[in-house]
């Protein structure tokens, strides 16, 4: 009965079972991100990008443990070991310090690409729902034609490279054209727009093969009863299918989100700076590649273990007891 | 097997038979019916020489009965005889070749869809219950999505179906939390709320545990005394004795023998049905 859970929350949930606030001490720490980065992307639009945080002091702190370890390094006497001991320590905080400082200097510029992420991911996902829909229910119920063309579709984006679909709607058809003119502040560029229809068009590929298999396990009986009770075909799967088919897709759909959010760092190949090119531009001027990399790491996998938390929440709100997910299904 | 009804194009032989059908209707009653006293009406359902195959595989032979209003007709047969097919003919959730469906002198292949479904109810063997909604929206769905009704009202009229086969409790439940029984009774008021002129039950009971038919069977029972005209396809000789007005045997596509349930379970004309009904009434012994 309260049987296994989707895979993304159960790891989480294993996680958190030790600790009894592992979950509240997660949940307190995206909360805090998440309000440090709307924050921030509030004052960036206002004009102000510079740092919430002293870079000085860190780089203070960390000049200050540096200076103490090279000093406990120099002793002679009979306490010699024991400060070595304690310098490698010391050395270590002046390198966590001057990440730090490094992190604070850099944050804003990563927030004004993570801006343009969660833009590209988000669009991605909710308009290539849109399609996918419909796209799953030709490929399910349709009849030849729309089924082959349903068919066709997802197998031709889905056997592409998504960089090269960029390439061709970007480069080859030019697609910059028909933005002219709708881009602002927050989308920078027209690029942007090319980005978000790249990605739609990805996406809802893929998002029509989880729907597609989501619908498959929907028993086709409750169908036939629909129409028995006279909806016709189309409100059957519109009323009873759907609503079944798309709480079964959840898992999937948690899958597709947490790729396009690292997919979407894609788009710096057609000038899009979202957050990993942002980053790249900082590791260009600044040649600190380590520091760099292990930044936009964090931040990636803050927004990935946000969605997936999400995720888990809105699968939560929408469980009816003995539908799919929780019962058997995995 | 090989008898294959091609050759009739199905537009002319409807119509011709739509014509002929309601030309004819009167004088066939009386005389086909002369038992059933007062029979100067049609009959409720009118089943002509129906035809159905799917693919190479002939399925339905010929097929013709007549159902009246408050009539209780219980089909039963081996499996793979027909049944479900046949009842699947009537409310049209599968096509067929040959012969004609009346429902109220009104041939269903003239009908839409949906209306005509809205006028005859099923009941599933694996009751289809819609998994995602509770007893009482599944209940509510037809009433509100099929017949427009406002939400208050849909409740008020779905509550009354559920309290019909008392699971008016229950309405909250969702069926995962509902046992067999109750399940198949929701699908049974779900079906009573389009307030159905016929009812198609396709063995209402076959899949439940042995102890939840009777609680099935009684609903079924309360229908039929109410006056509900009903198609069962059932092996529950029990209600078939109590309930039915008519027993019909189906074997490979063709009726083998039909008439009152008495005769056919003391004196059967063929020695198939006497078979048949032998082998069914001892299984039952034998749960
Ligand atoms: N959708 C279908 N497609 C092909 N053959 C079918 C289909 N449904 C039923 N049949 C065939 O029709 C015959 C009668 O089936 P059915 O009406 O279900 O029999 P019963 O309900 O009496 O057991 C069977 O041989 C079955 O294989
Ligand atoms: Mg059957």
């Amino acid at each position: 009965m309260s049987g296994e859970r989707s895979t993304a929350r159960t790891t989480l949930a294993r996680a958190g079972e030790g600790l009894p606030t592992g979950r509240s001490v997660g949940l307190a720490i995206g909360a805090l991100f998440w309000a440090w980065l709307v924050v921030r992307w509030v004052t960036i639009w206002a004009g102000y990008s510079e740092p919430f945080f002293p870079v000085a002091f860190f780089e203070g702190l960390a000049t200050g443990f540096e200076n103490d370890a090279l000093v406990m390094q120099q002793n002679t006497g009979a306490l010699a070991p024991v400060l070595d001991f304690v310098a490698g320590f010391w050395f270590l905080f002046s390198d966590v310090a001057s990440f730090v400082a490094f992190a604070v200097e850099y944050l804003p510029t990563l927030a004004e690409g993570a801006w343009l992420t969660v833009v590209l991911t988000v669009a991605g996902i909710a308009f290539g729902l849109v399609i996918a829909v419909p796209l799953s229910v030709a490929r399910v119920y349709g009849g030849v034609v729309t089924r082959s063309l349903a068919l066709v579709y997802i197998e031709l984006i889905r056997g592409t490279p998504l960089l090269a679909q960029l390439f061709v709607i970007y480069y080859g058809l030019n697609m910059s054209q028909y933005f002219r003119g709708v881009s602002s502040g927050l989308l920078p560029t027209t690029a942007v727009w090319v980005a978000i229809v790249g990605f739609t068009i990805n996406s809802a590929a893929y998002q029509a093969e989880y729907i597609r298999s989501a619908l498959e396990s929907v028993e086709s009986g409750q169908l036939t009863a629909a129409r028995a009770i006279g909806l016709s075909r189309i409100d059957g799967i519109r009323h009873v299918v759907l609503p079944q088919g798309l709480r079964y897709a959840i898992p999937g759909w948690t899958n597709e989100l947490v790729y396009l959010i690292k997919y979407s760092s894609l788009a710096a190949f057609i000038t899009v700076v979202e957050l990993f090119e942002s980053g790249r531009d900082i590791a260009g001027q600044t040649f600190q590649y380590l520091n760099i990399y292990a930044l936009l790491a964090l931040f990636y996998l803050a927004l990935v273990l946000s969605a997936t938390l999400f995720m888990g929440w809105v699968e939560d709100r929408v469980a009816i007891p003995g539908l799919g997910v929780r019962d058997g299904r995995e | 097997m090989s008898d294959q009804h091609s050759g009739t194009a199905d537009g002319t032989d409807t119509s011709a038979a739509t014509a002929s059908g309601t030309e004819a209707s009167d004088t066939d009653t009386a005389s086909a019916d002369a038992a059933t006293a007062g029979a100067a009406s049609q009959p409720l359902l009118r089943v002509e020489d129906l035809q159905k195959s799917y693919g190479d595989e002939t399925v339905l032979r010929g097929i013709s009965f007549d159902l009246d209003k408050r009539d209780v007709e219980v089909i039963i047969g081996p499996s793979g005889s027909g049944k479900s097919t046949m009842l699947r003919c009537v409310n049209r959730l599968t096509e067929f070749q040959g012969g004609a469906i009346y429902l109220d002198g009104e041939s269903v292949m003239a009908m839409n869809d949906n209306d005509l479904r809205r006028r005859v109810g099923m009941v599933f063997q694996d009751i289809n219950l819609f998994a995602h909604l509770t007893a009482l929206q599944n209940v509510t769905l037809g009433l509100r999505k099929v017949r427009g009704m406002g939400k208050e009202a849909a409740r008020e009229k779905a509550m009354d179906q559920l309290d019909r086969v008392g699971l008016a409790s229950q309405a909250d439940s969702y069926p995962a939390e509902l046992s067999g029984g109750q399940k198949q009774r929701v699908g049974i008021a779900r079906a009573l709320a389009m307030d159905p002129e016929l009812l198609l039950f396709d063995e209402p009971t076959s899949a439940l545990d042995p102890e939840l038919v009777g609680e099935v069977l009684e609903v079924m029972r309360d229908l039929a005394e109410g006056g509900m005209t009903m198609l069962v396809v059932t092996h529950e000789m029990g209600f078939a004795r109590r309930a039915a007005s008519s027993l019909m045997f189906l074997d490979e596509g063709r009726i083998v023998e039909r008439g009152p349930p008495e005769q056919l379970f003391d004196d059967p004309e063929h020695d198939r049905t006497a078979e048949f009904l032998q082998r069914l009434t001892t299984i039952s012994e034998e749960v």
